[in-house]
């Protein structure tokens, strides 16, 4: 066999290997969601609800190691860190819906999310400068709200 | 041992055993509390009520700045050098939650029981 074909053999084989090792691509039910105005809730589908939320619109490629550990990843650890599909939890204390609040707002002014690799992939995921000031003007008034709840 | 004496040492003993429950179960009225210490959570496990919603006192007394986190409830809370804080929690299914500091992750998880 030709070197050059036992590289590509070799590439083959571990892709194959690869597969063996899956992780389910499931949505759990929605506690309760994020009730923001009808704009802001199509820009935090479009851009962040795939990651954090568990209505997750998993791509073909998720089934497809290695990518698809990459995306389950980001799927599990955004869902931990922020799962607006679980809003209704946070309101129960206001301290965490405000923090949730505060760091949206830090990394869309930051531009660090959604990661350039989702942005890449996802058009829709690129925000408008209405569709950022939207989504922060959102996050202002959510905040103030928390400030005044008791 | 008369039968006074017997009695009276009966009831402290049934009172410093009760006291020594309470180390580790959460009081009636005070607040259910945490201690985020050097490397370490006091209690390292607390015993909370299931089934009714409870306020979770945390308290830093380090000299830095933590982060109460807990993924299983959804909770996430700075909380300053000296400071406390409230966390609102709902009602909570009989099982077992884990917390961490998230500024410090060295420091491990504690743990939060709800029976």
């Amino acid at each position: 066999m030709r070197p050059s074909l036992r590289i590509v053999a070799a590439i083959a084989f571990v892709l194959g290997a690869a597969q063996a090792v899956r992780f389910e691509s499931s949505n759990p039910p929605v506690a309760g969601d994020a009730q923001p105005p009808p704009d802001v809730a199509t820009g935090l589908r479009s851009a962040c609800y795939d990651c954090h939320s568990n209505e997750t619109r998993w791509p073909w490629y998720a089934s497809l190691a290695p990518v698809s550990w990459l995306v389950h990843r980001d799927v599990s650890e955004g869902r931990r860190r922020l799962n607006f599909s679980v809003w209704s939890e946070y309101v129960v204390d206001p301290g965490t819906r405000t923090q949730k609040l505060e760091h949206i707002r830090e990394l869309v002014l930051r531009g660090a999310m959604p990661p350039w690799y989702y942005r890449l992939v996802h058009p829709s995921s690129r925000w408008t400068d209405l569709q950022r000031d939207e989504v922060l003007h959102w996050v202002d008034a959510e905040i103030a709200a928390s400030s005044t709840t008791p | 041992m008369d039968g006074t004496s017997r009695t009276a040492a009966l009831a402290i003993g049934l009172a410093l055993c009760a006291g020594a429950g309470r180390e580790a179960r959460a009081g009636d009225d005070a607040p259910p509390s945490i201690r985020f210490e050097d490397q370490r959570f006091e209690p390292a496990e607390l015993v909370v009520t299931a089934g009714a919603p409870l306020q979770l006192r945390v308290v830093n007394a380090r000299s830095e700045a933590v982060e109460f986190e807990s993924f299983e409830l959804n909770r996430e809370r700075v909380v300053q050098p000296g400071q406390e804080v409230i966390i609102y929690l709902p009602a909570l299914s009989p099982g077992s939650y884990p917390y961490f500091d998230d500024f410090h992750q060295d420091a491990g998880q504690g743990r939060i029981t709800a029976r």
